[in-house]
């Protein structure tokens, strides 16, 4: 498979799973009777998405933002994965440069 | 406190197809109409607005992307090459932007518009880029490529020229996304047009295949920072993600000019509204 189908259909999948998995949280809200719902914060966020099994609407409307905000990230490392089967070193340490950028943005955040 | 209703998703969700249309249409995140519209119209305060805001053009990104990709109108090389500059620079936005006060984002917002207003209004001319000499950094990342342009029926062949210089604007604007929550596609695609030579549409697809990983970035920090709601974003995702899907129909048809003019004029009094609420000066809607 070329690297423009595999990035084509990543893209699609992901983002498919992220607005159907926000439906099901705006379905789930409803459910409640609209409660009401806050942003949560650091590792209140990853706790939320824990819930998201329970049909907690919190909880499935972070994991489609998880879903969403992967998306890029993997398409990134499927692309080095890519040009490293193909030895264009240009191309994997340039994927290699954002991928590693993308990490830090990640992880500053969960700890900050 | 904010206290979304059930309403008030319905009309997010119809505002958001609308965003991703134009978003994908014009090679945006949609981050430019979301915003305005959530802080001036729905009254949501500039945070959460821009941390909705930011999530919603991953999506607006990534569904027109897949379509564009696919097709063969993304520059796939030269949009990894500038993610570099982009994705750095969104990573400074976003830690810059807890130190700014949000009159000063309102201005800046506006002024991001009234430079939209003006690139779109100007960019009635831009068209197909003839005799453009590849500079080295081009011609070693093998960055020329072709597209088939459906409304001429044939196969346009393009070189990419001052690669440094749109990596550095790419910088910034990845700096701009990432403290307003936008994607950042109002400064490349005009760049890669304007200053790089890239035909429009290629450049528009190639914006729009950029912005998912600046938006991610950006939206990273938003997420665990506790800027996202819920409730907020949840509406939004699913919108941009159908109206980008119907905007990628439309890009390859040529968007006529009076489109362009009218959405010009449309975000110049857009950013008109934002710069007054800046300086605290009531607005109405």
């Amino acid at each position: 498979m070329d690297l423009n189908r595999l990035i084509s259909y990543s893209l699609r999948v992901g983002v498919l799973t992220s607005a159907l998995l926000s439906l099901v949280g705006l379905i789930a809200w409803a459910a409640t009777g609209y409660a009401d719902l806050s942003a949560a914060s650091g590792s209140g966020v990853t706790g939320t998405i824990g819930s998201a099994a329970g049909g907690n609407p919190a909880g499935l409307i972070y994991l489609a933002v998880a879903v969403l905000v992967a998306t890029p990230v993997f398409r990134v490392a499927l692309s080095t994965f890519y040009f490293a089967r193909d030895r264009d070193k240009r191309y994997v340490l340039i994927t290699l440069a954002v991928l590693s950028m993308l990490t830090f943005a990640l992880f500053s955040g969960v700890s900050g | 406190m904010l206290v979304v209703g059930p309403s008030e998703v319905i009309v997010i969700l119809l505002v958001s197809v609308v965003a991703g249309f134009i978003g994908a249409m014009f090679g945006l995140g949609g981050g430019i109409l979301i915003i305005p519209f959530l802080t001036l119209v729905e009254g949501v305060p500039v945070p959460l607005a821009v941390g909705a805001s930011i999530v919603s053009v991953v999506a607006t990104s990534s569904s027109s992307a897949a379509t564009y990709v696919r097709d063969h109108l993304t520059n796939i090389r030269l949009g990894m090459f500038l993610e570099i500059g982009a994705v750095a620079g969104a990573i400074t936005g976003a830690f810059v932007s807890v130190l700014l006060p949000t009159a000063a984002l309102f201005i800046l917002f506006g002024m991001l518009l009234l430079y939209a207003t003006t690139v779109m209004i100007r960019s009635r001319k831009m068209d197909f880029p003839s005799s453009v000499i590849p500079d080295r950094t081009a011609t070693l990342l093998g960055l020329s490529g072709q597209y088939e342009e459906q409304s001429k029926n044939a196969v346009v062949k393009y070189e990419v020229t001052r690669t440094p210089v749109t990596l550095f604007v790419t910088y910034f604007a990845g700096i701009v996304s990432g403290l307003l929550g936008v994607g950042g596609g109002i400064i490349y695609v005009p760049t890669m047009n304007l200053v790089s030579k890239i035909p429009v549409k290629v450049a528009s697809a190639t914006s729009n295949f950029m912005i998912g990983v600046t938006a991610a970035a950006s939206a990273s920090v938003y997420l665990f920072r506790g800027d996202v709601d819920p409730i907020l974003t949840a509406p939004l995702i699913i919108g941009v993600a159908g109206g980008a899907i119907l905007g990628t129909r439309i890009l390859k048809l040529t968007p006529p000019t009076r489109v362009k003019i009218a959405f010009g004029l449309w975000l110049a009094a857009i950013s008109i509204l934002m710069i007054l609420r800046g300086f605290n000066i009531p607005v109405v809607l």
